[in-house]
């Protein structure tokens, strides 16, 4: 199943740590996610986009995931390759578009 | 006078049990007119406009080098002038940070614009401190300092401000302050004095800080919904109302669009705070694993249950680093039948033709394919159009001009129909974190009175 079809996210930044956000759209769902988007599979999920070291903090009570990447933004946004500005604000959804069991 | 009358005569008839405040802005370049629907419907003792992201301040320090007079928001006459008269109007305080690297220089513009708008006696005060460029041996840096620091701001806190609410300012103007602490600074002098309800309004600082972000802007519903177009264009920014306890609701204007409930609220207020049992603020580090938000209407939900968890030692810095070259960032386009065939060999042209280049400092992908986070998804193929894009670090104007010509190149010695080349140039500029003690941040706050 798609991760998005459980949660809504939202990435975010400061400085080089990308910072992003799952919120489940109830509470199976967040059982069901805080099982399987450990910070390994979300590691994974973002290995191609921008690897970092995955930190994870689970909110239960607001059922909510957080997965924080120190070191995946060298420089900061500005200092990026990518076209234009701002592409994290679209890695979000490396982590909606990944498929758990 | 008239503006005396209204805030006293709203505050004394609320007794102070609550405050309310409204996001106005949420980066330097948002919307205008959402502050003064805010600021016209009479409900908030304060709007306040978030302008100043990380980054923002590098322009304006850049204008400051040329003109001490500069380095101010350059929005700033653009965003006030529709937005002073009626915040006056209903007693309505403004605070900002598009100051941005010259605060004192802003209130003097504020109070210039206010006098040619006829709002005599109006008072603005600028808050100061948080350039700590002369400190810079004393700051501890995430990472050491490759290049020319052009600038490092410690983030103010809500106790900066607090001489400009209590002495009844009706503009308060700021450089880099903690954004949540330009709303929190409004709601200080109703709470009931705990680290707990300071926390609170720390958080619901943080739930406005981002104007439209909260209210269904940049939010896609877990079933692909999102607000129409027409609501996207008029979205409403949100206010919130909160008690002495530090507990809030936050809500829309009536018939404001939008969609203001617990997964939009739940993702601003988790927004960039990294561990959300220890979100770092310069006036408390707060906890919001324990807090609650309840939908009690449409468009209205009740947030509460925020901790404090202690005053941190230090406060955080940004620096900025100017790295010699630049980035150049080149697109061609293709079209028709074949684009994206003709758009990966093209791809593959620049990648021999670029192949001296360092592998780290280049970047070459596909619009429409992979360029923002990688990998082709279902659903690309068959793209009608398709553009190639590279960024390349330069070490100078030189050998960008160089990567840039290979691009356009690519017209005469390339795939079929290359089209619509766009290039720019940005500064290599890196924003490096550091830690300064507090002691060393003093803050202070200059007045500006409309005669």
């Amino acid at each position: 199943m798609r991760v998005g079809e459980l949660a809504v996210g939202r990435s975010g930044d400061k400085g080089a740590t990308l910072d992003l956000t799952l919120v489940a759209r109830d509470e199976a769902s967040y059982e069901r996610l805080a099982r399987a988007m450990t910070a390994e599979t979300a590691r994974r999920a973002l290995d191609g986009v921008c690897p970092g070291t995955v930190t994870r903090y689970e909110v239960p009570g607001l059922l909510a995931l957080k997965f924080v990447v120190a070191g995946a933004l060298p420089g900061g946004v500005y200092a990026t390759l990518h076209a234009g500005m701002h592409w994290q604000k679209a890695a979000i959804w490396a982590l909606l578009d990944a498929e758990i069991d | 006078m008239r503006m005396a009358q209204h805030r006293h005569g709203a505050l004394a008839r609320r007794a102070e049990a609550a405050r309310t405040v409204g996001g106005g802005a949420g980066f330097a370049g948002d919307r205008v007119d959402p502050a003064v629907a805010l600021a016209a419907s009479g409900l908030c003792d304060a709007v306040v406009l978030e302008c100043l992201a990380e980054r923002t301040l590098v322009p304006g320090l850049r204008a400051r080098r040329a003109n001490a007079e500069a380095g101010a928001d350059p929005r700033l006459r653009r965003r006030l002038t529709p937005l002073l008269g009626p915040a006056r109007d209903s007693g309505c305080r403004v605070i900002s940070n598009l100051g941005a690297a010259n605060p004192a220089a802003a209130a003097r513009a504020i109070a210039a614009l206010a006098r040619q708008l006829g709002l005599a006696g109006l008072r603005v005060a600028a808050v100061l401190g948080d350039d700590v460029l002369a400190h810079a041996g004393e700051i501890e840096w995430s990472e050491p300092i490759e290049g020319t620091l052009l600038g490092a701001h410690a983030y103010l806190g809500a106790d900066a401000l607090a001489p400009a609410v209590d002495a009844g300012a009706e503009v308060i103007v700021t450089g880099r302050t903690a954004d949540s602490a330009l709303f929190a600074a409004e709601l200080v002098p109703m709470l009931d004095g705990s680290e707990d309800a300071l926390a609170g309004a720390l958080a619901v600082g943080h739930l406005l800080e981002c104007g439209g972000q909260v209210s269904g802007g940049n939010f896609e519903g877990p079933d692909g919904e999102s607000l129409s177009a027409a609501a996207f264009a008029s979205l409403g920014y949100p206010l919130a109302t909160a008690r002495p306890d530090g507990s809030a609701e936050l809500f829309l204007l009536d018939g404001a669009p939008g969609r203001l409930d617990r997964l939009t609220c739940t993702l601003q207020l988790l927004y960039e705070v990294h561990d959300p049992a220890r979100y770092i603020t310069p006036d408390l580090v707060v906890d919001m694993t324990g807090m609650r938000i309840e939908e009690t209407a449409r468009n209205r939900v009740r947030v509460s249950g925020a901790r404090a968890r202690g005053r941190p030692a230090m406060l955080k810095v940004s620096g900025f680093v100017e790295r010699p070259g630049m980035i150049a960032d080149v697109e061609i386009g293709f079209a028709g039948t074949r684009a994206e065939a003709r758009a990966r060999v093209a791809a593959d042209v620049l990648r021999l033709r670029l192949a001296d280049l360092p592998e780290e400092d280049v970047r070459i992908d596909l619009v429409g394919i992979d360029s923002i986070i990688g990998g082709a998804r279902p659903g690309n193929a068959g793209l009608r159009e398709c553009r190639v894009h590279v960024s390349a670090r330069c070490p100078d104007a030189e050998a960008a001009q160089a990567v840039e010509d290979e691009v356009y190149a690519l017209t005469l010695s390339g795939p079929a129909g290359g089209a619509g080349i766009r290039s720019e140039r940005r500064p290599r500029l890196d924003v490096v974190d550091g830690l300064i003690d507090r002691a060393l941040v003093g803050s202070s706050v200059v007045w500006e009175t409309v005669r």
